[in-house]
């Protein structure tokens, strides 16, 4: 069986062997970072630099809680406002794999820069196994470009560092849970954020519109989980469709946009079946998404499982 | 015990090599260019999936060396299971039905690799491929509605092929049978 306490104890002394000086850390405040820089700072101390770029395709309130989250923790944190930079380069970008490898490689430009500046050559990040199974090479086929694998410029500048690497998202929060840190239950969050919740081509307005509908998804299952309606499901959210159809709003004819909700069940993301939620908790978010956002007049459940789907639409 | 999964590419070769670490195997992944030799302190094999035709390829790395020569027992996987068919003398193709994710099988026959498992079960799939004729050595184990060689064995050799994928979470008794076969390495 996995053994959290071993497992820390050798990626600690792992990351000491590999990196010489000092190094900056990827952090999105995710679990998976989370973890990565709880043992980089183990290991590492002040010689770590935590590195959240807020692209502007994050959740709701995200931006404070990684500050507040990093605020407690022995390292040296920053933050990059780069949510013009992110945008500007997605505009008129329609393809699924183009927007994920062009977010991975602003990524590492950004992080590139801050290393310079902080005279670290190393980049630790939190990539775990279905990161770069699924990013494929070689003999294995590419379902999606993870933004900290797929994505990579070939001519980056950083010696990549990846203590999680062979383990999966349960044994990274059994990791979390054995540090206590207060991440450990958090529902996975895309690399590429919101961006791959917006099918074809991005804009302010539909991110405003998809990080709406994903806030309440993940309040209403949130709440139904916490009075004990239903078991927490492995991730929830929202999905803007290119797809608009006829309502009507107070006596007057809409055309508006579709969101599709998306809930499933999983241990390790590498399968993955749809949460069978109860109608009525299916309603409220429904009425919920249509009332609040004037842009939407419809709503849809994914009910597909993995495979043959992903579990994000992009 | 030292098992080899032997890499073809598929999306949960890391999950056999999982599911073997938690049962207590000291298991490795192999490129399936891997001469013999450097295997030989194997107590078993397992062939992972691959991409799609991957199980039909005139070759797969040096898996005819596998099947030939290696003493120990072997699983084949999905495009592991289609190439194991193909090099005994079976027939593969493009199934007319392809199944992914959530499907039944029924055991047809309670080998070795079936003990202690119900006799219909839920497993996952994700194929294009599959096996439509047994090579002549061997018997068939399992089957589901549109894929009948969902498992199957030699007659004489621990040899074993299964066409859903017993290493991921939501294949309901995927442990069972990994422990089964593993019994037959001991």
């Amino acid at each position: 069986m996995f053994d959290a306490a071993s497992f820390v104890e050798k990626a600690v002394d792992d990351v000491k062997k590999q990196v010489k000086g000092k190094a900056v850390i990827a952090v999105s405040g995710g679990v998976d970072s989370t973890v990565a820089a709880k043992i980089g700072s183990m290991a590492l101390g002040e010689n770590l630099v935590a590195v959240y770029v807020d692209t502007g395709l994050m959740r709701k309130g995200e931006s404070e809680f990684v500050n507040r989250l990093y605020g407690g923790m022995p390292l040296r944190f920053i933050l990059v406002d780069a949510k013009e930079e992110f945008l500007d380069a997605l505009r008129g970008v329609v393809d699924p794999e183009e927007k994920r490898k062009i977010i991975g490689e602003k990524f590492i430009r950004l992080f590139e820069r801050v290393a310079r500046e902080e005279n670290a050559s190393y980049l630790i990040q939190g990539t775990i196994a279905p990161d770069w199974i699924e990013s494929g090479g070689e003999l294995r086929d590419t379902i999606k470009s993870h933004h900290n694998v797929g994505g990579l410029p070939t001519d980056m500048a950083l010696t990549v560092v990846e203590p999680l690497r062979h383990i999966y998202k349960d044994e990274v929060r059994e990791v979390a849970r054995y540090l206590k840190l207060a991440v450990a239950e958090r529902q996975p969050f895309p690399g590429p954020g919101l961006a791959v919740r917006i099918l074809e081509e991005i804009d302010e307005e539909k991110v405003d519109i998809v990080r709406r509908a994903c806030a309440v998804v993940e309040e209403e299952i949130d709440a139904a989980w916490k009075s004990g309606m239903i078991e927490k499901p492995w991730q929830y959210f929202a999905v803007l469709l290119p797809v608009r159809s006829v309502g009507v709003r107070g006596d007057v004819r809409a055309y508006g946009y579709t969101i599709a909700i998306r809930s499933v069940d999983s241990v390790d993301a590498m399968t993955a079946v749809y949460s069978k939620l109860p109608h009525e908790l299916l309603e409220k978010m429904a009425t919920r998404i249509t009332n609040e956002i004037r842009e939407v007049n419809r709503v849809v459940y994914d009910i597909s499982d993995k495979p043959p789907a992903t579990i994000e639409w992009e | 015990m030292k098992v080899y999964v032997i890499d073809n590419g598929g999306q949960w070769t890391h999950r056999e090599w999982r599911t073997l670490r938690y049962l207590d195997v000291d298991a490795e992944i192999v490129a399936n260019t891997t001469p013999l030799e450097k295997l030989n302190d194997a107590d078993a094999l397992v062939l992972s999936g691959g991409a799609p035709r991957i199980g039909l390829e005139e070759r797969l790395g040096n898996t005819d060396e596998y099947l030939q020569h290696a003493p120990c027992p072997i699983l084949g996987i999905c495009a592991g299971h289609q190439y194991m068919a193909r090099f005994f003398g079976g027939e593969c193709e493009e199934a007319k039905v392809p199944e992914y994710g959530k499907v039944e099988i029924e055991v047809v026959e309670r080998d070795v690799l079936f003990v202690n498992v119900p006799e219909k079960m839920i497993v996952w799939e994700s194929h294009n491929d599959e096996v439509i004729r047994m090579p002549p050595d061997f018997v068939l184990l399992a089957s589901s509605e549109n894929c009948t060689v969902q498992a199957m064995r030699h007659k004489r050799r621990p040899l074993f092929g299964v066409q859903f994928h017993p290493e991921v979470e939501h294949t309901r008794f995927g442990k069972e049978i990994f422990m089964n076969f593993l019994q037959e390495a001991r």
